[in-house]
């Protein structure tokens, strides 16, 4: 039975695809498992050589789960002419600290997301185009820098403190350690809700919203009956990555002092030992329900992440969109809380300019425009050997994404046969998957056994796998705007190709590559870019060989060097900086080549 | 030159049964169309000989040589699709010369051979235009030009001339014929449109549902149709219920439709008492002058009258409580309420068992 299965879709695809393709494929798949599929497997499968009751039993008490939890909800503090009230939440362990962080910030993500997207899509009001622009602004990568900003804002003395004391009210805020965390994710996060929100919303068929007001239904009923059920799966695609995404960020927990929780654990534990073997099985599970979680709501959305969804949003909303002009209490709310909300999230990266161009920034506001950060991070030889590595290992990630994307794109595209959509998971599951836990995976799976001293090691050449992981993790870009580029290109070209004698891949190259060559570009480009700011692997594996480690791991010693506010921090902000330039630079490029919307869909 | 020849050729897309053991053989030269309507199978057909699907259930011959698993660019046959599929990052010349160039001629080769099959379409001239550049109709000549130029075995036209206007429809498909007959090249034509099949076809096979229903010239399937589906499909028709009442001597049948009763003939051996469809095209009705009595004359009054151009088509409310339509090629006015009769052959009264059975 399963033997006739596989006959028939090795028959089909030898049929289909010709020999210099399927070794292609042969290629891009074994990269896949290599880097992906293998290093997961081992994460997961791990755990059960150490497994025991008493590890069991050791995940559920102190340090992973603090029951009753310590420390304080919130302190009122008595300083005389006001009084400070400070917002913590109590530490529950690292696993419900984690869960409880992610659980808060996928809540509040999706509703100011959704808001966002809503009033975005549906109201025409002045400064719409110009709210669009903004809402994207907390998606550029600024590694670490971004949430040391909030820290800044929110924390210990920070601006809104002082702010508050001067402006007499009685009171001043501090939001510090976990509803640090959970506020700083939030503002940094919440454009991932918005933009699957605003995808799908521009899908809705606006008839069905007319049909049901039609029939009586208006605002927030309309909305409640038929808006928000058409518009869940976007929402709920939006709302996992948000899940997926605080669980495993670093930034956050670092700049507010969260010691407990999963994703510092691991890193600890990485950075912290040189031996694979004292590895505790511990950190080795938390990694696995990384990975766990991450997977199950990747198999609940994976239609609505699949290249073949965002093919379609990507052509665009096949309608005219509805759109009203808003009554006065919705103009209130648009210009009192939507743009301040907005504005108020691009505080981070805004921060970042800041940090990096002024001298020195302790109280409210910065002091000594300057451009010596730059100067000397040119000089610096910890920076230069970190961009310089970057740029190697960014390089020879996308020649192998160029080569793998288009493969698995057009397989996907073109051949029709069972396990087809295999491949399709297989190139967009990265989005999805945590980077600590390939990291973890691949460190493990690669420093023992056969692979033990091999060039492979990564306690030997990180390197290599360094650029390897950067392939894998960012891959998906490129496979998005390839696949993108082929559904705009007629199978019936192609057929006329080989009609006329050319064989599969002389049509690929004569015929097709021609016509997406230019998406092909803007989807490298877009991914060099994130290949350049890419955090987890570069950290994990970066400190195993810090003389090989990318510019990202520079940050991070940076900034947890730079605890006090002092010169490091300024320079991790300058190199952020430069980072944010880059992307903008390239997401623009790319998006003026392909007129796409979304086309840096970073998510 | 080359004989095309199917042999129970199925095809399955999943579950759904496509093609259902089509089997015909196209001689050397001829002209043969797949008629039928929308999801009949016929451009799977054409796709299967291309070697675009592959039949789950037998063979395709080319010139003799078993092609069934030969893939696309083994097969030397040319194919003009519905769309025309012009490479739109190629000149005119460029997408002509494609083919010659993968077979490897030289380039002087490729310019004589190129300028012989512009020159031959009329696209003189174009040459360095880009598809999207040309019109609808030029567009297709491209196409066309492409695939003779190949000088192929077969050559396979998926509805070439759907996207093109009625009128450039009719002259185009008259070139498509005198080009085939000038490069005597086998051609196998898809179709929906019954019209241009009969105009242009040495010889047509009518598909329903995945099956071939029946293959004959033009003159033969319309006149002699093998079963209700083609009966209906090919012409315009009035479809009654009857009852066949008996049978004479001399074969033919007399159906009793709600009273009124006609001779007709049939394909199929029917008993009385055996429920039918009758089937009458709409220019077989004669108006008749006068009461005469005789068989086969219908009579009724005109509930409706307008011109279509080359004839009248007038409405009839007969006897029974029917309605049928007749086409009246002698345009005399006819004005509604008018009494009519009309003498129809019994040729052209055609029956047909009522649970159609579906010609093996």
């Amino acid at each position: 039975m399963a033997l006739k299965l596989i006959r028939r879709i090795t028959g089909a695809l030898v049929f289909q695809l010709d020999t210099p393709l399927t070794l292609l494929l042969l290629f891009s798949l074994a990269v896949f498992i290599a880097i992906l599929v293998m290093p997961l497997i081992t994460l997961l499968a791990r755990p059960a050589i150490g497994i025991s009751m008493d590890v069991v039993r050791g995940l559920l008490a102190y340090p992973y789960v603090v029951w009753p939890p310590l420390g304080e909800w919130i302190i009122g503090v008595d300083r005389g002419d006001h009084k400070l009230i400070i917002l913590r939440f109590k530490d529950m362990g690292v696993i419900l600290n984690t869960l409880a962080i992610a659980f808060s910030v996928t809540v509040l993500a999706t509703v100011v997301g959704v808001l966002v997207a809503y009033v975005s899509a549906r109201y025409e009001f002045p400064g719409r185009a110009l709210l669009r622009i903004l809402a994207l602004v907390p998606l550029l990568y600024t590694p670490f820098v971004n949430a040391f900003v909030a820290y800044k804002i929110f924390g210990d003395n920070g601006i809104l403190y002082n702010t508050m004391v001067w402006l007499n009210l009685g009171y001043a805020l501090e939001v510090t350690y976990i509803a640090g965390v959970i506020i700083a994710q939030t503002m940094m996060f919440w454009p991932i809700v918005y933009l699957n929100t605003l995808a799908a919303l521009l899908q809705i068929d606006p008839s069905l919203e007319e049909q049901a007001e039609n029939m009586g239904a208006r605002g927030f009923k309309l909305f409640r009956s038929v808006t928000l059920p058409l518009s869940l799966p976007g929402i709920a695609a939006g709302a996992g990555l948000v899940f997926i995404f605080s669980m495993e960020d670093l930034a956050a927990p670092i700049a507010f002092k969260v010691d407990r929780v999963v994703s510092r654990e691991i890193v600890k534990a990485i950075v912290g030992s040189r031996d694979i073997e004292a590895l505790s099985v511990e950190v080795v599970i938390l990694a696995g329900l990384l990975l766990t979680s991450a997977l199950l709501w990747f198999i609940a959305v994976k239609h609505y992440v699949s290249l073949r969804h965002y093919a379609m949003i990507v052509r665009g909303g096949r309608w005219k969109p509805r759109v009203a002009k808003p009554g006065l209490p919705m103009y209130i709310a648009i210009y009192l809380a939507v743009f301040p909300i907005v504005i108020f999230s691009m505080l981070p990266q805004l921060g970042v300019l800041v940090y990096a161009f002024s001298e020195s920034w302790f109280g409210v506001l910065p002091s000594g425009f300057t451009l010596d950060h730059f100067r000397e991070l040119l000089r610096d030889p910890n920076v230069v050997n970190g961009l310089r590595n970057s740029v190697v290992y960014s390089t020879i990630a996308i020649t192998l994404i160029v080569v793998t994307s288009t493969t698995i794109a057009y397989i996907v595209s073109r051949v029709k046969v069972t396990g087809v959509g295999v491949l399709d998971v297989l190139a967009t599951s990265p989005l999805a998957i945590p980077g600590l836990s390939i990291a973890l995976g691949l460190v493990i799976l690669y420093s023992l056994g056969p692979f033990k001293d091999s060039f492979l090691d990564p306690f030997r050449n990180p390197a290599v796998l360094i650029a390897l992981a950067y392939a894998v993790r960012k891959g998906p870009f490129t496979t998005r705007a390839v696949y993108a580029g082929l559904q705009q290109v007629h199978q019936t070209l192609e057929e006329a190709g080989m009609n006329m004698g050319a064989s599969r891949f002389r049509v690929l190259f004569t015929i097709v590559l021609p016509l997406i060559g230019l998406n092909v570009m803007a989807g490298a480009i877009v991914s060099f870019v994130y290949c350049m700011t890419e955090v987890s692997t570069s950290i994990v594996l970066g400190a195993l060989n810090p003389e090989q480690a990318p510019v990202t791991y520079v940050i991070y010693e940076y900034v947890t060097a730079g605890y006090g506010g002092g010169a490091f921090i300024h320079l991790a902000a300058a190199i952020v900086a430069l980072t944010m330039a880059l992307q903008i630079l390239a997401i623009t490029i790319s998006n003026y080549i392909l007129r796409f919307r979304y086309a840096f869909l970073g998510v | 030159m080359a004989e095309v020849r199917l042999e129970g050729v199925s095809k399955y897309f999943g579950r759904f049964k496509a093609l259902d053991r089509v089997s015909f053989t196209v001689n050397p030269g001829e002209f043969f169309t797949l008629l039928g309507p929308s999801g009949c199978g016929k451009t799977t057909t054409l796709r299967v000989i291309a070697g675009f699907e592959i039949p789950e259930e037998g063979r395709v011959y080319i010139d003799g040589v078993d092609v069934t698993f030969k893939k696309p660019y083994e097969r030397n046959t040319a194919m003009v699709f519905q769309n025309y599929a012009l490479w739109p990052h190629m000149t005119v010349f460029d997408n002509v010369a494609y083919g010659l160039k993968v077979r490897g001629y030289s380039r002087d080769e490729i310019r004589r051979r190129v300028n012989w099959a512009l020159d031959l379409l009329g696209l003189k001239g174009l040459e360095n235009r880009y598809p999207l550049q040309l019109s609808g109709g030029q567009q297709q000549r491209v196409a066309l030009a492409r695939a003779i130029v190949v000088e192929p075995k077969v050559l396979l036209l998926d509805e070439p001339l759907s996207n093109l206007d009625a009128r450039l429809r009719i002259r185009v498909r008259e070139e498509i014929v005198l080009l085939q007959r000038k490069l005597r090249i086998t051609a196998i034509y898809v179709t929906h449109d019954q019209e241009e099949a009969m105009s242009i076809s040495d010889r047509i096979a009518v598909m329903d549902r995945g099956r071939i229903v029946q293959i004959g010239t033009p003159w033969e399937v319309y006149s002699n149709p093998a079963n209700l589906f083609v009966a209906t499909f090919m012409g315009r028709s009035n479809v009654l219920d009857g009852i066949i009442a008996g049978r004479e001597a001399d074969g033919l049948y007399i159906v009793d439709i709600n009273g009124l009763k006609l001779y007709g003939t049939s394909r199929e051996s029917l008993r009385e008492g055996d429920r039918v469809k009758v089937v009458i095209r709409n220019e077989d009705a004669e108006p008749l002058e006068g009461d005469r009595v005789q068989p086969n004359v219908i009579e009724g009054k005109v509930v409706r009258s307008s011109l279509i151009g080359f004839a009248i088509q007038v409405k009839l409310l007969l006897s029974n409580g029917e309605t049928i339509s007749v086409y009246l090629r002698n345009k005399t006015a006819v004005n509604e309420g008018e009494r009519m009769r009309v003498y129809i052959s019994p040729e052209d009264v055609k029956i047909y068992r009522s649970l159609e059975a579906l010609a093996e």
